[in-house]
C-alpha cells in the first residue's frame, strides 16, 4: 500500500506538503522565533529578507503592528487546520448519518433526506453563513459551527448512493439474516465499506471550509483577530498591498498552498482507494 | 493551447479599448468620490453616516452658518436672529432664494420642516438633533420664531448642523420618503441622479444664492459612488477612477502622498477616542471599581507613541472627555495621566492585583488601535480579550452592563459643544455606565443655563471629576486622511465635512 | 412524464416553504432587529417605537406568516436601510448579477471546454497531467485573493481596466474572470471523464476506423455526447456563482445582488437580506427543476428511476 502510495505522484507531492504544513502548525509554538501576538510599534511593515531593507531578524517581516509574520503564518495554519478538520468532523457526522440512513433503509427516510439535501442545495451557502455570523458575532467557535451545519450536503449525497451499493451485496444480507442489530450493520459492515468515499469528500470539504473560512474573514465576518488566520491576515492587509505586496502575497500563497496539497491528496486518494465522490 | 490564446488576445482587446476611455475629471469638469457607506436615505434627517452629513452640506442649507476657520456663526438662510428669552428664538429670513425645483424660500419652508422633524411621531434618525424643537411659528412672511423644550443654549450650533430647512410645499406633499427619492434643497448643488446603494450624482446649483457665506459652487458635476472595500477605493484614486478619498489609513496616506499623481491632506476631525470603564454594579469583573485599577489603566498606555506611530499626524492626545474646540471644554487643570508602567503596576499592587488580572475589551472599529492598547495592558500584567463587533452590537452589550472596558469614539454629530458629547456618557443616559449623580447634577446646570459663563464653569467641574475619578481614559482625536488627484484643490475641515462647493481644478 | 413532473414540482414547492422559512428564522437567531435598526444614541422610546412600528412585538409565526403572505402577494415592504421599497431595489440589481453569472459561466466554460477535450484525447501523456495540474492550481486559488491580483496588475499596474462600477463592458472583465475561473475545474474534469468514456465508445470507433477526420469525430459526436452531463451542472453551477458573487460584486463595487446583499448584511437590513436569500434559493430551485424536466425528457430512464 504505502509503495502504491508513493508511486501516485499526486499523493505523494500532496501528501508531503500536508505533512509540512502539519508539522509547522502542531510545532508552532516551537518552530515559530516569535509571539505571533506580541507587538513592536517601533518594527512595524518590515519587509522580508529578500528585499533590500529586509533581514534575517524577521525573515517574512512583520505586519503593520510589528508582529513577526513567520510566526503569525505558522499559527494561522493551525487556525486553518483546526478549522477544515473541525468543519469536516461536523459535516462529516451529520452527512454521514442522513446518507447511511437514506441509503440503507429508502422509502420515507430517503424521501425526507432527499428533501433535506435539496433544500440545503438551494440556500446560498456564503451568504447564509455571511448573515449568521453578521448576527451572532463572529468567532472561531461560531464559524466552525456555521459551516459544519451548512456544509453536510456532498457527504449526504455520496454517502447515500455508497450505502446503496453496499446494501445490496451479499454479506449485508448475511448479517441481517443472522440477525444482527440494524446500528450493529450500519456501524459495523456498512460504514468500514464505504470509508474510502468517506475520506475523499472529507478531504474536499476540509479544503473548502478554509476557503470559505477566508472568504468569511476577508470580508470582515469570520474569526476575530487578533487571532492570526490567513484569511483575515489577507483582509488585515488588503489596504497595503500596493505598497507592501509581500502582506497579502505571503498569507495568499500559504493557503494557497494548503489547499493545493489536501486537493492533490485528495485526488490521490480518489485514485488510489477508487472512490468515486468527485462532484467539482 | 489556442482557447487560452484567444480569451488572452480577447482580453488585450477588452483592455485597449478601456485604456483609451478617457478618464472623466478635470476636461468634463466632473469630481469623482468614493466613500465606503452608503446613506440609508439621503434627506438628511433620516441618516446617520458621515455620507449623509456630507450630501446634506453640499446639497441643502441651514439658517445659521458656521465659518469652519473662525468658528463664527454667520447668517445663512437666515439674514439676522436674536435671543428673545431664555427659550425663543427670532430670526429674520433672507428673501429671493429658491429650492432646486423652483419653489420659493421663506417662513413656511422653515416653520414646516421644524415642526414636522421635531415631532417624535415622525421618527427622525437622530433625536438629539431636533428633540430640543418645541414648536416653529410664523410671524410674516420672511419672519419666523423658534421655541425650545428647555433652555437649550446649543440650538444655534444645531441649526448651523445638521437642521437643514426643506421647501415646505414639496416636503408636505412627498414626505420623507419622496424627498430621499428626488432630493430638493437649497443648497450650491442639486441632486441629478440617485441611484440607492450605488451612486449619487450632483449637479451645481446655478442659481445659488449671492449672499450665502458658503458661496457658489466652481466644479460642474459630482459623482458619488459608494465603494465598500477599503484596498478598492485606493486602487481607484492610484488608477485615476477617481478624483478623492477620504478615511484612508495613516500607513497608506504616508505611502500615497509619494505618488506622483496624488496629493494627501491631512486634518484632525471632532471625533474623540477613549476607554470607557463600567462601574456599575452587577458588572462581570469587579476590579474595575476600584479607582486605582482604572488609574493603573491610564498609566499603561502610552498614548504619545502610539498616536505618533499608529493614529497619525493631525491626531492629538486629549486629557478631558471631549473634543478641545466644543464649547464648554477644558483640560485646564485636569488629573494627567502619563505613561508610567511602573507605577501602573504599583497601582495595580495597591488594590490587590500584583499579578493583573483577566479582562475583556469591547470595540467596534480602529481595530489596529485597540489591539495596540491590548498590547500595552499586557505590559503591566492585565491580560485583556478582544470583543469586536458592530456598534449597535457593541453599545447593546454596553447598555446590558456587560462591558468591561470598551473602546469608545464619538463625533459629537459634528456639534460644536459639549452638550452634544458627555451627557450621553455622563447624564443618566442609556450609555452611562458610571452613574456618578454629583457629575450628573453639574451637567444638567451646564446644559440648562443661559449664561456662557456659568455653563462654562459647570461643565469644568464635571470634566475635572471625570478625570480625577478616572471613569474613562481619554485617548486621542482621530485624524482624517484624504487622498486626491494633484489637479484637485481641497482642505480638510475637523468636523469631517466635505465641503464640494469650495473645491475647484487647479 | 407528468407524474414526474408533478412529484418533482411538488418537491420544488416544499422545498421554497422550507427556505422560507429558514430566510425568515435564520434573521431573528440575533434576538432584537430593532437595536440594529435604532442606530446610534437611540433612547428606549426609541426602540419602543421601532418595534412597534416594525411590529417586532407580536409573536414570532404571526411574524413569519404576515410576512410570508404578503411576500407571496408582491408585497417585499420597505428596505429598512434605504427607506425604499425593497422590491423594486432587489430586481434593479438583479440583472447586473444575472449578467455576472451568465458571463462568468460563459468564461468557465470557455476555460473547461478546450482543456477537458485536450485532456481527453491525450489522456495520460503531459498535455493531460498539464490540466489536471491547473484544474487543481484554479481551485486551490481563493477567488477574493486573485481578485486583488487581478486589480493588481490590470488596473494599477497596466491601467487598462476600470477597478470598480458596473457602467461598461469593461467593468466587468476582472469580475468575471475572477468569478468564472473557479468554476472552470469541476466543468474540466466532468467533460475530460465524459469525453474519454464516449472516445471509447464503439460507434466513435468506428467512425474513426472510417478514416473520419479526428476533430470532426471529436466535435460533432463525442464532444455532443460528453456535454450531456455538462448542462446539468450548469444549471447548479450557475446557482453557486449566483451565490458566490457576493464576495466579487464587493470588491468590485458591482452594483448587482450581491452588492446588494453584502450591504443589507452589514447594515442588518432585514427584509432585504431576507428576500435576497429567498430569492437566489428559490432561483436555485426553479434552475435544478428545469434542468431535471430536461434531463428527463432527454433521458426517458431517468423519469422511470424517479418515479
Amino acid at each position: 500500500m504505502l509503495q502504491r502510495c508513493l508511486h501516485n505522484k499526486a499523493f505523494a507531492i500532496g501528501a508531503s506538503l500536508l505533512l509540512l504544513i502539519v508539522i509547522c502548525a502542531v510545532f508552532a509554538p516551537w518552530l515559530a522565533p516569535y509571539d505571533p501576538y506580541a507587538q513592536n510599534l517601533e518594527l512595524r511593515s518590515v519587509p522580508p529578507f529578500w528585499t533590500e531593507q529586509g533581514g534575517w531578524a524577521h525573515p517574512l517581516g512583520t505586519d503593520q503592528l510589528g508582529r513577526d509574520y513567520l510566526s503569525r503564518l505558522m499559527y494561522g495554519a493551525r487556525i486553518s487546520l483546526l478549522i477544515g478538520v473541525s468543519v469536516a468532523l461536523i459535516s462529516g457526522l451529520i452527512g454521514t448519518t442522513m446518507g447511511l440512513l437514506a441509503g440503507y433503509f429508502g422509502g420515507k427516510i430517503d424521501l425526507l433526506v432527499t428533501f433535506l439535501v435539496t433544500t440545503r442545495l438551494s440556500l446560498p451557502v456564503i451568504l447564509v453563513a455571511l448573515a449568521t455570523v453578521a448576527l451572532v458575532g463572529g468567532s472561531l467557535t461560531v464559524v466552525i459551527l456555521v459551516l459544519g451545519l451548512l456544509k453536510w450536503d456532498r457527504f449526504a449525497v455520496v454517502m447515500r448512493s455508497a450505502t446503496q451499493q453496499v446494501r445490496a451485496l451479499d454479506y449485508i444480507t448475511a448479517a441481517q439474516a443472522a440477525g444482527a442489530s440494524t446500528p450493529r450493520i450500519l456501524l459495523g459492515e456498512v460504514l468500514p465499506n464505504v470509508m474510502p468515499h468517506l475520506i475523499v469528500v472529507a478531504t474536499l470539504e476540509a479544503a473548502s471550509a478554509i476557503l470559505l473560512e477566508a472568504a468569511l474573514s476577508f470580508l470582515g465576518l469570520g474569526v476575530q483577530p487578533p487571532l492570526p488566520s490567513w484569511g483575515l491576515m489577507i483582509s488585515e492587509a488588503k489596504a497595503d498591498m500596493f505598497f507592501a505586496f509581500w502582506l497579502i502575497a505571503l498569507p495568499g500563497g500559504a493557503l494557497a498552498t494548503l489547499i493545493f496539497a489536501i486537493n492533490l491528496a485528495g485526488d490521490g486518494l480518489h485514485d488510489l482507494l477508487g472512490a468515486e465522490g468527485r462532484v467539482g | 493551447m489556442p482557447a487560452l490564446k484567444t480569451l488572452a488576445a480577447a482580453l488585450l482587446a477588452a483592455a485597449c479599448v478601456a485604456s483609451t476611455a478617457a478618464h472623466a475629471t478635470k476636461k468634463d469638469d466632473t469630481l469623482r468620490f468614493a466613500t465606503d457607506q452608503a446613506p440609508e436615505s439621503v434627506d438628511p434627517f433620516f441618516n446617520n453616516v458621515r455620507i449623509g452629513v456630507i450630501i446634506g452640506a453640499n446639497v441643502w442649507d441651514t439658517l445659521i452658518y458656521r465659518d469652519p476657520k473662525t468658528n463664527e456663526y454667520k447668517g445663512n438662510l437666515a439674514k439676522s436672529w436674536k435671543q428673545v428669552d431664555e427659550r425663543t428664538l427670532e430670526f429674520e429670513l433672507r428673501e429671493g432664494i429658491k429650492f432646486h425645483n423652483g419653489e420659493e424660500f421663506d417662513a413656511d419652508s422653515v416653520v414646516f420642516t421644524l415642526n414636522f422633524v421635531g415631532k417624535a411621531d415622525n421618527k427622525v434618525t437622530t433625536q438629539a438633533n431636533v428633540n430640543w424643537i418645541e414648536k416653529a411659528e410664523k410671524l410674516d412672511k420672511f419672519k419666523v420664531r423658534i421655541t425650545t423644550k428647555r433652555t437649550f443654549p446649543a440650538a444655534i450650533e444645531y441649526l448651523a448642523g445638521p437642521v437643514v430647512i426643506h421647501p415646505a410645499k414639496y416636503y408636505a406633499q412627498v414626505g420623507p420618503k419622496g424627498m430621499n427619492e428626488k432630493p430638493v434643497g437649497t443648497g450650491p448643488y442639486r441632486v441629478a441622479a440617485y441611484v440607492p446603494g450605488k451612486s449619487i450624482t450632483l449637479e451645481k446649483n446655478t442659481n445659488y444664492f449671492k449672499d450665502s457665506p458658503k458661496g457658489s459652487a466652481k466644479i460642474g458635476k459630482l459623482e458619488i459612488r459608494f465603494v465598500p472595500d477599503q484596498q478598492t477605493r485606493m486602487a481607484e484614486v492610484l488608477s485615476k477612477g477617481v478624483d478623492l478619498i477620504m478615511h484612508v489609513p495613516k500607513d497608506q496616506a504616508e505611502q500615497m502622498g509619494k505618488v506622483p499623481h496624488l496629493q494627501v491632506v491631512s486634518g484632525e476631525t471632532m471625533r474623540i477616542v477613549f476607554l470607557q470603564f463600567n462601574t456599575l454594579d452587577g458588572a462581570p469583573g469587579k476590579a474595575l471599581k476600584d479607582p486605582r485599577v482604572r488609574k493603573a489603566i491610564a498609566h499603561a498606555i502610552d498614548r504619545e507613541g502610539i498616536v505618533k506611530n499608529i493614529v497619525g499626524a493631525g491626531a492629538r492626545v486629549l486629557h478631558s472627555n471631549c473634543f478641545p474646540s466644543q464649547f464648554g471644554c477644558t483640560d485646564e487643570g485636569m488629573t494627567r495621566y502619563k505613561y508610567d508602567p511602573v507605577l501602573a503596576k504599583k497601582l495595580l499592587a495597591e488594590a490587590g492585583y500584583p499579578n493583573g488580572f483577566e479582562t475583556e475589551i469591547f470595540a467596534y472599529r480602529e481595530r489596529h488601535q485597540t489591539e495596540a492598547i491590548i498590547s500595552s495592558l499586557q505590559a503591566v500584567g492585565i491580560k485583556a480579550k478582544l470583543g469586536f463587533s458592530q456598534y449597535a452590537a457593541m453599545r447593546e452589550q454596553v447598555r446590558a452592563n456587560k462591558s468591561q472596558i470598551s473602546h469608545q469614539t464619538w463625533g459629537s454629530f459634528s456639534v460644536n459643544d459639549v452638550s452634544a458629547s458627555i451627557p450621553v456618557y455622563f447624564a443618566f443616559e442609556a450609555d452611562d455606565i458610571s452613574r456618578d449623580a454629583e457629575v450628573r447634577d453639574l451637567l444638567v446646570r451646564g446644559n440648562t443655563s443661559v449664561e456662557p459663563t456659568l455653563r462654562k464653569a459647570a461643565y469644568k467641574v464635571a470634566l475635572t471629576l471625570i478625570a480625577e475619578r478616572a471613569y474613562t481614559v481619554p485617548l486621542w482625536s482621530l485624524p482624517v486622511f484624504y487622498a486626491g488627484s494633484k489637479e484637485l484643490s481641497f482642505k480638510a475641515y475637523p468636523d469631517e465635512i466635505v465641503r464640494f462647493w469650495e473645491m475647484s481644478w487647479k | 412524464m407528468s407524474a414526474f413532473i408533478a412529484k418533482r414540482l411538488g418537491l420544488a414547492f416544499l422545498v421554497a416553504v422550507a427556505v422560507s422559512l429558514i430566510a425568515f428564522f435564520l434573521l431573528r437567531i440575533s434576538g432584537d432587529p430593532a437595536l440594529a435598526i435604532a442606530g446610534e444614541g437611540a433612547s428606549q422610546a426609541d426602540l419602543d417605537l421601532i418595534r412597534r412600528t416594525y411590529g417586532f412585538d407580536r409573536p414570532l409565526p404571526i411574524q413569519y406568516l404576515d410576512w410570508l403572505w404578503r411576500t407571496v402577494r408582491g408585497d417585499f415592504g420597505d428596505s429598512i436601510y434605504f427607506k425604499t421599497a425593497a422590491g423594486p431595489l432587489i430586481f434593479s440589481k438583479l440583472q447586473t448579477t444575472l449578467v455576472l453569472g451568465f458571463a462568468a459561466l460563459l468564461c468557465a466554460l470557455l476555460i473547461s471546454i478546450p482543456l477537458g477535450v485536450l485532456a481527453a484525447i491525450y489522456k495520460d501523456s503531459w498535455i493531460d497531467r498539464l490540466c489536471l495540474g491547473l484544474a487543481v492550481v484554479g481551485q486551490a486559488l481563493p477567488n477574493f485573493f486573485f481578485a486583488l491580483l487581478l486589480i493588481m496588475v490590470f488596473s494599477i499596474t497596466l491601467g487598462w481596466l476600470p477597478v470598480s462600477g458596473s457602467e461598461t463592458w469593461q467593468h466587468f472583465v476582472m469580475p468575471t474572470l475572477a468569478l468564472g475561473y473557479y468554476a472552470a475545474p469541476a466543468f474540466m474534469r466532468l467533460i475530460r471523464a465524459g469525453m474519454i468514456e464516449v472516445l471509447e465508445a464503439d460507434y466513435i470507433r468506428t467512425a474513426r476506423a472510417y478514416g473520419l477526420p479526428a476533430w470532426r469525430v471529436i466535435l460533432r459526436h463525442a464532444l455532443r455526447n460528453a456535454i450531456i452531463p455538462v448542462v446539468a451542472l450548469t444549471a447548479v453551477q450557475l446557482g453557486f456563482l449566483l451565490g458566490g458573487s457576493v464576495v466579487i460584486e464587493t470588491i468590485f463595487a458591482l452594483d448587482g445582488l450581491g452588492y446588494l446583499a453584502y450591504q443589507s448584511i452589514t447594515y442588518k437590513d432585514f427584509p432585504v437580506m431576507q428576500l435576497i436569500v429567498l430569492l437566489l434559493s428559490v432561483i436555485y430551485v426553479v434552475l435544478t427543476l428545469a434542468a431535471d424536466i430536461a434531463n428527463a425528457w432527454l433521458d426517458p430512464r431517468i423519469r422511470v428511476a424517479a418515479v
